[in-house]
């Protein structure tokens, strides 16, 4: 019998809906693209829109006045900017994931939410690589960072993790975008053949390669679409890992941390599953895709959230233990008083100034997906959608924890400072969920959101062993070794 | 990351370039004729040999030459307008090479000798004078910041005139006129009615020329009045010396035991600069073998002097001078004998001794402590103490065996001259018969005694008033005519200081804006023909050289060619022109004696009897420097305070006041008030309230206007230095101070590390072994041999440091560090790359001890900061400095992140068009501010990251002379700028592959130690820990 097959005896039920067919699907998803938009993706849209351009407008003034717009400052030299780049690169982490790594292991669910994963993944990789960009005191050398030949034969310092990071990201980005496109290649030339107007045909016939469904396009397809798996796949480690090692091997006490790679890889995953399970349950909704992203799609994911909770949780307990047992005054400092807050240490009985955020964090990531050990909460779409929103918060609040409250008082008491955001670092992070909704809602409205081929893959019907499992399951005994699936 | 490859150049390789046919026709060896002739060092021919390894440097020499020659002229851009190049060029002057004056600058009734640096014409720097007494090399804050007031673009640029309440721009011209007519008119009436009322002067060409004026005018009166004076000290002297006013100077390098008085002789009083020198040489100890001087103070604010004790006892300023009339008994008591006769009639009086204002273990610790080193020790009165402390301690030192040992005396000068106190209460008086009144700088409107109500007084009908001053200040803003003074660097002077030596004032620049002296419009009052400075003081002079100075200055001349040329000439170079002449002054016990019995009354301060107490600012002075930038974001010593002052006050005062930090509070004494932020001052003494003069100016300029909060109407005539009675009511509202430092413990950290003296003798090597160096860590890639060539390192004493903050003013104009604000201090963007971090030590937040330390770039060997570089901006140099490449600079900010000792700056905006305007546009940054700046430091723009160098422009043009000579380097002869400015040496700076540099040396000293050395960053710089030296009897610090 084929594993992915439902146990009927655990309760377990087909990802898709008895009865549901091809036409179905297709109907149901490149009618997204085809009808008229809904009010509410109208209302989003120009929501985004405002948003995109306030973003502008801050960047704007940033270019001209020079980053002390922001609230950056001395010892606080990283701050909101550094903390939204690996939020959001934390967050293109579920693409990838979803895509490549659980394709590799034939996860069938992966299908109803890859699409809108990668698209995600793209966009947010684009607005974290904004920040990195934005961030320097002088922009327009940025260039500097890449290894162009020059007349000076200057290279850029290998040495450095940040130089790693435009490698790891630039990459990450370009592998990104191909296999989300190379995965929308055959659902263009659905949208082409669907088409009812000449130009229509010709965008989306130009994206589709000349696709016509030859079985042999399909073994190219399908093998392309396995490398491209097997490339992206390290690619999901290594790319926090890298950002990970900004701080990692710095000498900052509560960045010089070497679980870092790990913690920061399940924290992306963590947060990417969130931010796509919040974006699921609008689009769900709006779109009326229920019949095709089901509880059960929904349920699966929470489980996931639930076990990267649990690494999340395990990573913090760690790095204190480790703190407490290096004996190390100056981390002990920052993981004991700058993060629980706690007085006792300060000779003056001060609090940690930011203690709430470390609190907010650990409620945010830790506590609140333990719901998720309860089934009714896992298929409670109102929960998970508090508890997806909350998790984004509390993955924020995670990187400015790392990143503010180990800077802003390290070494020398003498240097110690405090962290105000100002107006222009608000607007413009706001402004960067400006640039990924319009870009999303872009997506939802043009493309087909939900890759139309693949999710037809899970059709009971699709299975080439179907027949011999409808066998199986009228005469258990009949068919004896189990056929491996595909 | 990259090894260079050597460039290759041959003739026949590259393009040909040619301006005719002729030339196209010359071979290459014509060519290498050519550039030879061109650059007759002969490097070229190598450069043209082309298996040759060439450096880049002299690649592109080379081929600019070779170009030139090659008739490349024909591709080059020439600006279109014309030039004007020196018909002929000024004798010395090498275009790009500063050259040094040594001049002068003063400090009330002395003067400290300095040495300017002056960019073709610009003056940009100033040094100590090594061959002056004053300074021993030495500077303080207000000879680092001063320069800064020469170019201060709201100098007043020309005369002018009052019309209406307003006043209109004038030319020199009217102005000479309406001086004239001034003269004119009391040349009938012999000077009746006319005032002249002028700071205190330390110039014997104003003194002369005031006798002048006096001559001409014999009806006139002159009048003295500086805010910050020495009325107490001259008040004293005479008491204790038969009328005569003579000027105790200390020589802190032979006291074994130091005794102050309320005394801030290493910080506010004059001379701080030479006892900086003298103190600093008991202190930074060698070994633990070498002997070392006690420092005890008594004193109310918590000042440098304070800081750098041993034991520091906090008292109201009241009960100093109870202290002082107890430790005569005492002394008098052990074995003082000389103190018998005064003892035995103060005992018979009740209430002339009061044992309740005295801390009797300290007494007695003290006392003994005195006695055992009778000859070799010193009692310091404060200036802010009265007239019978100064008496008093002179009569002890005495006693003590001390005169002609520690404690000398200068000449007895101007002994005429009333103090400013009564002068300016009989200026005041005299007002109805006055007028003409003639105020000579200063600014006696914003800093005279409230009481006295100078500003209503001038506006009077009738009066004329004349106002020479820097800024149209408040004062000018009364008078009936300004004119511009002339700066010090801009003016011919002379100045003679407390021991007696006198230096001439040689200007560097003409006056930028037309300013005279007050010696040139003394000379015009008096009608002298020639009223030229230069002149003037010439005259002087030739009446003051005797044989002996002539001998000095003309060493190794014959004595034919010894003109008053040479002689003038001599003393300007060296700057100074006579040098001390000590005296010995005939001490009278029966004034004082008078004078301690007729003031028996003390009146305890408590919760409703406050004092408070007027000092100057450390950085603002009486608000001269109200408008210099330098000066208003320098963090003040203890408070670490910028762009304000604040009322300080101890915790215990604070808390039953119900007083918190920042809270505004009403302090008012019959009808004077004055409304003020509170301060919490750590070591203050209780009950006590201290204030700083010199802010909340109202027409400082565009900087100092409405800076801080003006104390002047508390201040009265009858008590200019402290005062009790005062209420003190806490108000609702709450005023945003701001400080550099937020943070004031070490929380147990090795950081700034010091031990008693009793400690280091038992483990000399205590300092590294509280800071671990990881000797055992492995590094990650090779580490860079350092052993050949220069490596540069740097010491900074502990024990040295007084945390003055003159190394951080020196460090900001030698490498044009910009001013950022208040709003953006707050924000913890403040520039300075040197920082004074100062902690407050142990368990009683009364009476903590306090250490300081300053920190710069360590210049680590393995520093954090490079690796983390994404573009190579900041990287190693061959000498192990740690390089800032600032047009490679992207501002990642990465580096300032991954810095252990956080001593990375960045410029988040463009500092020099943003001024503390939060997120406004830019603003033009004044013409005048640009001349400032030292040509041989980038100016950073905003985006980029900088730090300490080490003053890499100096050791560039140190080894560059060296070469030129061709001889290795001496040591010495590269100075750091925070280096050269340090009174007490603390800092030192060399070579360390030179054993037998004092660098080496000291940081081969048992008690250095490598600040955070467990990081792993392998610093260069070495901290000598501090040594404190207590008394054993005394427990604790107090």
């Amino acid at each position: 019998m084929s594993y992915d097959a439902p146990i009927k005896e655990l309760g377990e039920t087909s990802l898709l809906p008895e009865g549901t067919s091809a036409h179905d699907i297709t109907e149901t998803i490149a009618g997204v693209t085809e009808n008229a938009a809904p009010r509410g993706w109208w209302l989003l849209f120009l929501l985004s829109l405002s948003a995109l351009g306030a973003m502008t407008a801050a960047l704007a003034y940033l270019f001209v006045q020079g980053v002390g717009v922001w609230g950056n400052n001395a010892p606080i030299y990283w701050a909101w900017d550094i903390t939204n780049f690996v939020w959001w690169i934390g967050i293109g982490h579920a693409g990838t994931l979803i895509s490549a790594i659980l394709f590799l292991f034939r996860q069938k669910w992966r299908t109803s939410i890859n699409r809108f994963a990668e698209a995600m993944t793209v966009f947010a990789v684009l607005c974290a690589g904004l920040f990195p960009a934005i961030h320097t005191g002088r922009p327009w050398f940025d260039y500097y960072l890449f290894p162009l030949p020059n007349q000076m034969d200057m290279w850029p310092n290998f040495k450095s993790p940040l130089m790693w990071d435009v490698f790891a990201v630039s990459t990450y980005l370009t592998i990104s975008v191909i296999f989300w496109y190379v995965g929308l290649i055959p659902d263009f030339a659905t949208l082409r053949d669907r088409s009812k107007n000449l130009t229509r045909k010709r965008i989306y016939g130009f994206f589709a390669l000349g696709w016509r469904g030859a079985h042999r396009h399909w073994q190219h397809y399908e093998r392309a679409y396995l490398i491209f798996a097997g490339i992206s796949t390290p690619l999901v480690l290594s790319v926090h890992s890298v950002v990970s090692f900004d701080f990692a091997t710095s000498v900052v006490p509560g960045w010089h941390t070497t679980i870092f790679p790990p913690y920061f890889v399940a924290g992306a995953v963590f947060s990417g599953f969130a931010l796509v399970m919040t974006l699921m349950l609008i689009c769900r909704s709006i779109f009326k895709l229920q019949n095709i992203v089901t509880i059960r799609h929904l349920d699966l994911m929470n489980k996931f959230m639930l076990g990267t909770a649990l690494l999340v949780g395990y990573a913090y307990a760690m790095e204190f233990f480790i703190a407490w047992y290096s004996s190390n005054p100056y981390e002990q400092w920052v993981f004991f008083h700058n993060r629980l807050g706690w007085g006792q240490l300060d000779s003056s009985g001060n609090w940690g100034p930011l203690w709430w955020a470390y609190y907010a964090m650990v409620f945010c990531n830790v506590i609140v997906p333990q719901v998720f050990w309860f089934k009714r909460a896992r298929t409670s779409v109102p929960i998970m959608l508090i508890a997806s929103v909350l998790i984004n918060i509390g993955m924020w609040f995670e990187r400015f924890v790392i990143i503010v409250t180990s800077t802003y008082q390290d070494f020398l008491p003498s240097s110690w400072g405090m962290f105000h955001p100002t107006a222009i670092d608000i607007l413009t992070y706001v402004g960067t969920f400006g640039l990924f909704f319009t870009l999303f809602l872009l997506f939802v409205r043009w493309i087909p959101m939900i890759a139309i081929a693949e999710v037809k893959g899970n059709l009971p019907g699709a299975h080439p062993d179907m027949h011999a499992i409808e066998a199986h399951d009228e005469a258990p005994d009949a068919l004896g070794a189990p056929v491996p699936a595909e | 990351m990259t090894r260079r490859k050597s460039y290759e150049l041959s003739p026949g390789k590259g393009p040909s370039m040619w301006r005719n046919l002729e030339d196209k026709a010359r071979s290459g060896d014509e060519l290498t004729k050519l550039a030879q002739e061109e650059q007759p060092g002969g490097f070229v021919t190598d450069l043209l040999s082309p298996k040759a390894l060439v450096s880049r440097r002299s690649f592109v020499q080379g081929s600019s030459i070779a170009a030139l020659a090659a008739g490349l002229q024909g591709c080059v851009r020439r600006p279109k307008n014309e030039i004007l190049p020196y018909s002929k060029a000024p004798e010395y002057l090498v275009p790009g090479i500063p050259s040094h004056f040594a001049t002068v600058t003063s400090r009330g009734r002395d003067a400290l000798g300095v040495v300017v640096t002056s960019h073709d014409g610009r003056p940009t720097k100033v040094e100590g004078n090594e061959q002056h007494t004053r300074s021993l090399g030495g500077t303080d804050v207000r000879a680092q910041a001063y320069v800064w007031d020469l170019y201060d673009p709201d100098r007043s640029q020309s005369p002018a005139r009052r019309s209406g309440n307003a006043l209109v721009d004038a030319s020199d011209a009217d102005f000479d006129a309406a001086l004239k007519d001034l003269a004119a008119k009391h040349a009938k009436d012999k000077g009746a009615g006319l005032r002249i009322l002028a700071p205190i002067s330390n110039s014997p060409s104003f003194r002369r020329l005031r006798d002048k004026v006096i001559e001409k005018f014999p009806n006139a009166r002159f009048h003295t009045y500086s805010p910050v004076n020495d009325d107490n000290a001259r008040e004293g002297a005479r008491m204790a010396f038969q009328g005569s006013p003579y000027t105790p100077v200390y020589d802190y390098a032979k006291s074994a035991v130091t005794l102050s008085l309320g005394s801030d002789f290493l910080g506010s009083e004059p001379g701080s600069v030479a006892a900086g020198k003298r103190f600093g040489v008991t202190r930074m100890l060698g070994s633990s073998e070498a002997p070392m001087s006690r420092l005890y103070v008594l004193e109310s604010n918590f000042t440098v002097t304070g800081s750098m004790a041993d034991h520091r006892l906090r008292v109201p300023q009241a009960d100093i001078e109870w202290f002082a009339r107890a430790l005569l008994l005492v002394l008098a008591a052990r074995g003082a004998a000389e103190l018998k006769p005064i003892v035995d009639l103060l005992q018979r009086v009740e209430g002339a001794l009061q044992a309740d204002a005295v801390d009797l273990p300290w007494l007695d610790a003290v006392a003994d402590d005195l006695i055992a080193n009778r000859g070799r020790s010193l009692v310091v009165p404060g200036a802010g103490q009265s007239a019978r402390v100064h008496a008093l301690a002179s009569v002890m030192n005495g006693a003590l065996g001390n005169f002609g040992r520690t404690a000398f005396f200068g000449p007895v000068i101007d002994p005429d001259d009333s103090s400013s106190g009564a002068s300016i209460v009989e200026l005041a008086k005299a007002a109805d018969e006055m007028s003409s009144l003639i105020i000579l700088g200063g600014n006696p409107v914003y800093d005279a005694p409230a009481d006295i109500g100078l500003g209503d007084l001038l506006s009077r009908d009738g009066l004329t008033s004349i106002h020479l001053a820097t800024h149209r200040n408040e004062t000018s803003e009364r008078c009936s005519w300004h004119a511009p003074l002339a700066h010090e660097l801009e003016a011919w002077g002379d100045q003679q200081a407390l021991d007696g030596s006198v230096t001439v004032q040689q200007p560097l620049i003409a006056p930028l804006y037309g300013g005279r002296s007050e010696i040139e419009l003394l000379a015009t009052v008096a009608g002298e023909e020639n009223s030229s400075g230069h002149d003037l003081v010439r005259e002087t002079q030739a009446a003051l050289i005797d044989s002996d100075t002539k001998a000095l200055l003309a060493y190794g001349i014959p004595a034919t060619d010894l003109s008053s040329d040479v002689v003038w000439r001599r003393a300007l170079h060296a700057g100074i022109l006579l040098n001390p002449t000590p005296s010995k002054p005939p001490v009278n016990f029966t004034r004082i004696v008078e004078e301690l019995i007729s003031f028996r009354s003390r009146n305890p301060v408590s919760k409703d009897n406050i004092e408070v107490v007027f000092e100057p600012d450390p950085a603002l002075w009486d608000g001269t420097h109200a408008n210099n930038l330098w000066a208003l974001e320098l963090p003040s010593p203890m408070t670490k305070l910028v762009w304000d002052n604040a009322a300080l006050m101890s915790p215990t005062t604070a808390r039953e006041l119900g007083v918190k930090n920042g809270q505004m509070l009403r302090l008012s004494k019959g009808d004077a008030k004055v409304e003020i932020p509170a301060w919490i001052v750590p070591g203050h003494a209780d009950y006590s309230v201290t204030l700083t003069l010199g802010w909340g100016r109202t027409a400082a300029g565009r900087y100092g206007n409405g800076k801080g909060f003006d104390v002047n109407p508390l201040r009265s005539s009858d008590a200019m230095d402290f005062t009790d009675g005062v209420t003190v009511e806490p108000l609702r509202e709450t005023y945003n101070l701001v400080q550099t430092q937020t943070h004031n413990r070490m929380e147990g950290r090795p950081i700034a590390i010091d031990a008693t003296l009793d400690e280091y003798k038992k483990e000399p090597s205590f300092a590294s072994y509280r800071s671990v160096d990881p000797v055992s860590t492995p590094p990650l890639w090779q580490q860079v041999d350092y052993s050949e060539g220069h490596k540069w390192g740097m010491t900074i004493d502990l024990s040295g440091c007084t945390g003055c903050n003159a190394c951080v003013v020196a460090c900001q104009s030698e490498n044009n560090i910009p001013v950022v604000g208040k709003f953006e201090v707050e924000r913890g963007r403040e520039m300075h790359w040197l920082r004074i971090d100062r902690y407050f030590v142990g368990e009683d937040e009364n009476n903590p001890d306090v250490a300081v330390q300053p920190v710069t770039c360590q210049q680590c060997e393995e520093a954090p900061c490079e690796n983390v570089c994404p573009v190579n901006a900041t990287v190693h140099s061959p000498e192990g400095l740690n390089d800032m490449v600032y047009n490679r600079c992207v501002g990642t900010r990465y580096c300032a992140n991954n810095c252990p000792y956080k001593v990375r700056r960045f410029n988040y905006l463009d500092w020099h068009g943003h001024l503390d305007d939060k997120f406004g546009w830019y603003e033009d940054f004044p013409e005048s501010r640009k001349l400032q700046f030292n040509p041989n430091v980038t100016v950073r723009m905003r985006g980029v990251m900088e730090k300490c160098t080490y003053c890499v422009q100096r050791i560039e043009k140190g080894k560059l002379a060296a070469k030129l000579d061709g001889r290795t380097l001496r040591d010495g002869e590269i100075r750091s700028a925070c280096q050269q400015a340090c009174p007490t040496g603390a800092i030192t700076f060399g070579d360390l592959n030179d054993p037998k540099s004092k660098v080496s040396k000291l940081a081969a000293v048992d008690r250095q130690y490598k600040l955070l050395a467990e990081i792993g960053a392998r610093p260069r710089t070495s901290f000598l820990a501090r040594i404190r030296n207590p008394n054993p009897k005394l427990k604790g610090n107090g």
